[in-house]
């Protein structure tokens, strides 16, 4: 192994799962998150799909917004432990020299400056990512509570604020993943397949390229020691309880964003049609027209013999049985409607060679007179069928 | 051959081609069937070639008795039904136009004595339905239709009152639809639609009439406005309370509210429906419209928040949801802890605009400019690499290669 191929040691396994757990929940929440802003992109509709349908989606983008909050609470706990108990550097902190740094860099590529700048042990990409992601966070953090919890949120902000907020969750997330493929694939993956965030170890040529600012005062003894373990000790007693208060707070944080509100019913809404939908204006429908009034009942009959004329008896049961359709012109050329009409169907005192008597004695007739009444008409045209 | 031979083949010949002809004539042509259900077709396939029917009754014949008012017929259960035909209404109908013969739906009447009624037939309502399979004789297109609605499953799971066609169309008074592109286009027709639907369905119609669209139809007699077979189809009517038609019904409400030429008339927003799918709502039930059709969901549709069949302008007083009480009243239906200040969560289909919502306006601007201004920035430093990168490779030289790896410590 050659100098320059030698490892260095550069992120312990703790910071390789956190990585490793940043990379999952990231990587989900973008999967999740994106096909709900271009919901109506077929590749949208194929992740909807992939999921289980929408409700599946917002789901499991749930659940991995959990767990990047989770991990952010871990790593601000860390953190504080790291800075005060174990009293390291805060390598990452900005600084003047990053934008000094990143201008050189750029001249360097340009072919307008000979040397590269040596760099610490996060360099300015490094701390562009790093920050931009702790951005990220605050901004999906807060909007993200206000498009899960939207009426807690109106009960202090203005209703503007959801579809603001909803804007602003797209928009940055948007951001987020493109900023991912755009700088840290490039910078991780393309420009040089950088595992240390997996091994955990670096050589020295890329440390020397990347972090050469970190190399030198790694070669020169220059990291300060940490404290002794009794300064530690005594560091961790302080920061213990702090850190525990502080994590209550957050980890009570996160279970208010979750249950802050039930924000819908679940169930069906009340149908939006209230009304019966059978409400028929008839009993039962009816094509044809209404029907009228009932088929007359024979008119009061004065009773046979002498007193049967036209007037008195025969015209009322002509009307009763033979009118419904021998009225007006009447069917087949006969009316019963008037007394000299139905005279050129009869022969006055001729009951046998009436057309009326034979066609109702031969029986089937729609309008049939019955047995009683035939004989009123037989008798009455026997009598020469008086008018009066 | 004898000349006897000659004339019997000859007329055999003619037989032939007169049933093939009335076979093609009768033979389904294929047909457009718009989205919406209505057909478009012509409302009968042509009339079967007529035989020569000498002992059929023509209509003068069965008017002589039948148009006479006050004509009924009692059925057994006691039911009175009227059998007077009105002759003038007869003779300006479809079927009197194309000079229909009364046997040729009365079949079984052909003459004095009228048969007795089927045992089958017991109240008025039994002789309509005795009639039911009639109409497909020459409407076959308009009977499959029918075959597929909500109110041909609801008489095939033994609803009898479930109409068939003459509860809707009086075979003895209806006149010709006026239809162009699968739409009724005359108004005086339009506003008769909902009457008849109103035979059964009187307590929607009640809403309906009252209804901005009802009022247009009816009142105005506005061929804009749709009347109920423009959004429930006019024979195969899809049951309008199934996930599928709640899915899909903004698309069916945005057919028409999306069309700049009827909306500019009435300054109403054709951005309705795009910014509807763009929000939450929207984007949920669009989705599920798309990836599981037969959901049944909570999330709303056009129809919650404006009204089903009882319609009224944004801007009414009492029930407009421009209004923001009667609004936070329908938020409120769903999301039952909704203050005050939720209505205005949703956007009421408008676009971002400084005036309306500054709030949401700017931080879309801010965005509009902050993600190109990052990404242009990280885009030209990586260019630059990459640059570099070849650059350094074209001269032969390792960029940055360590000079001096020797550490005091080796």
């Amino acid at each position: 192994m050659t100098q320059s191929q030698a490892s260095i040691q550069r992120f312990e396994l703790a910071r390789r799962i956190e990585h490793f757990v940043l990379l999952i929940s990231f990587t989900t929440l973008g999967l999740t998150g994106l096909p709900q802003k271009y919901a109506l992109s077929s590749i949208s509709l194929a992740i909807v799909r992939l999921f289980g349908g929408i409700e599946n989606l917002r789901m499991v983008h749930h659940v991995a917004a959990v767990i990047f909050l989770l991990e952010a609470i871990y790593h601000v706990v860390m953190l504080g432990y790291k800075l005060y108990v174990q009293r390291r550097q805060a390598t990452m902190m900005p600084s003047i020299k990053d934008a000094v740094d990143a201008w050189q860099a750029f001249l360097y590529n340009l072919g307008l400056s000979r040397t590269h700048p040596k760099m610490g042990r996060y360099n300015f990409t490094e701390k562009a990512e790093y920050w931009a992601m702790l951005w990220g966070l605050l901004v999906m953090a807060a909007t993200g509570f206000m498009l899960w919890n939207p009426i807690a949120t109106t009960n202090i902000f203005s209703g503007e604020f959801i579809p603001a907020a909803k804007i602003a969750h797209g928009g940055e997330a948007l951001l987020a993943v493109l900023a991912i493929i755009l700088w840290h694939f490039y910078h991780v993956h393309l420009r040089r397949f950088n595992t240390s965030m997996f091994t955990g170890k670096m050589n020295r040529a890329a440390m020397h390229e990347e972090h050469g600012a970190e190399l030198e005062e790694m070669d020169k003894g220059l990291i300060p020691p940490m404290p002794s373990a009794a300064e530690q000790r005594r560091r961790m007693t302080v920061f213990a309880p702090l850190a525990v208060i502080l994590s209550l707070a957050l980890l009570g944080g996160v279970y208010y964003f979750v249950n802050a509100e039930k924000t819908s019913i679940e169930t069906l809404p009340p149908a939006a049609e209230q009304v019966p939908v059978y409400v028929p204006q008839t009993a039962t429908p009816a094509p044809t027209a209404a029907s009228t009034a009932t088929a007359a009942a024979p008119a009061a009959n004065p009773g046979g013999g002498a007193d049967f004329t036209w007037e008195a008896g025969a015209k009322d049961l002509f009307k009763a049985q033979c009118g419904t359709c021998h009225a007006g012109k009447g069917a087949g050329g006969f009316s019963a409607d008037s007394y000299d009409t139905v005279l050129k169907q009869i022969k006055p005192g001729d009951p046998d060679n009436s057309k009326i008597v034979t066609v109702q004695k031969a029986g089937g007739h729609p309008g049939q007179f019955s047995a009683d009444e035939l004989d009123k008409i037989i008798n009455w045209i026997k009598a020469g069928a008086p008018q009066q | 051959m004898t000349l006897w031979k000659k004339v019997s083949l000859i007329g055999a010949a003619a037989l032939v081609a007169l049933v093939l002809l009335g076979v093609w004539m009768a033979y389904p042509q294929p047909q457009a069937v718009k989205a919406n259900g209505q057909v478009n077709a012509p409302a009968h396939a042509p009339l079967p070639v007529q035989q020569p029917q000498a002992a059929k009754p023509d209509n003068s014949v069965c008017l002589g008795c039948h148009q006479n008012a006050g004509q009924v017929l009692k059925l057994p259960n006691g039911d009175f039904m009227s059998i007077t035909v009105d002759t003038t209404a007869f003779a300006a109908s479809a079927h009197g136009q194309k000079n229909l013969q009364c046997v040729d739906c009365h079949t079984d009447i052909t003459g004095f004595p009228h048969p007795a009624l089927p045992a089958t037939v017991q109240s008025a309502r039994d002789y309509t339905l005795k009639y039911q399979d009639t109409c497909k004789k020459c409407h076959a297109d308009q009977t499959s239709a029918v075959a597929d609605s909500v109110h041909a499953k609801a008489f095939a799971s033994g609803n009898h009152n479930a109409p068939t066609c003459a509860d809707c169309h009086n075979p003895h008074t209806q006149k010709t639809w006026t239809i162009k592109d699968g739409q009724l286009t005359d108004a005086t027709q339009r506003a008769q639609v909902a009457q008849i639907c109103a035979q059964c369905h009187s307590a929607i119609f009640n809403e309906y009439k009252d209804s901005v669209h009802g009022m247009d139809v009816m009142g105005q007699k506005n061929t804009d406005a749709p009347t109920c077979t423009s959004c429930h189809g006019v024979h195969n009517i899809a049951n309008p309370t199934t996930a599928a038609f709640r899915l899909a019904s903004p698309q069916m409400c945005g057919n028409c509210h999306t069309n700049a030429s009827i909306m500019d008339k009435y300054g109403l927003s054709t951005a309705v429906y795009s910014t509807y799918v763009a929000d939450f709502h929207g984007t949920t039930i669009t989705l599920f419209d798309k990836t599981s059709p037969e959901h049944e969901t909570n999330k709303p549709v056009c129809y919650d928040c404006h009204g089903v069949h009882n319609i009224v302008s944004v801007k009414d007083p009492k029930r407009g949801i421009e209004v923001k009480n009667n609004m936070l009243q329908v938020c409120q239906r769903c999301h039952p802890s909704a203050s005050s200040n939720f209505p205005a969560s949703w956007m009421s289909h408008y676009i971002p605009d400084p005036q309306r919502t500054p709030l949401v306006y700017y931080v879309q601007l801010f965005y509009n400019i902050f993600i190109p201004t990052v990404l242009g920035g990280m885009g030209i430093f990586v260019v630059s690499d990459i640059f570099g990168k070849f650059r350094n490779r074209g001269k032969g030289n390792t960029p940055a290669a360590p000079t001096n790896p020797e550490s005091k410590e080796k």
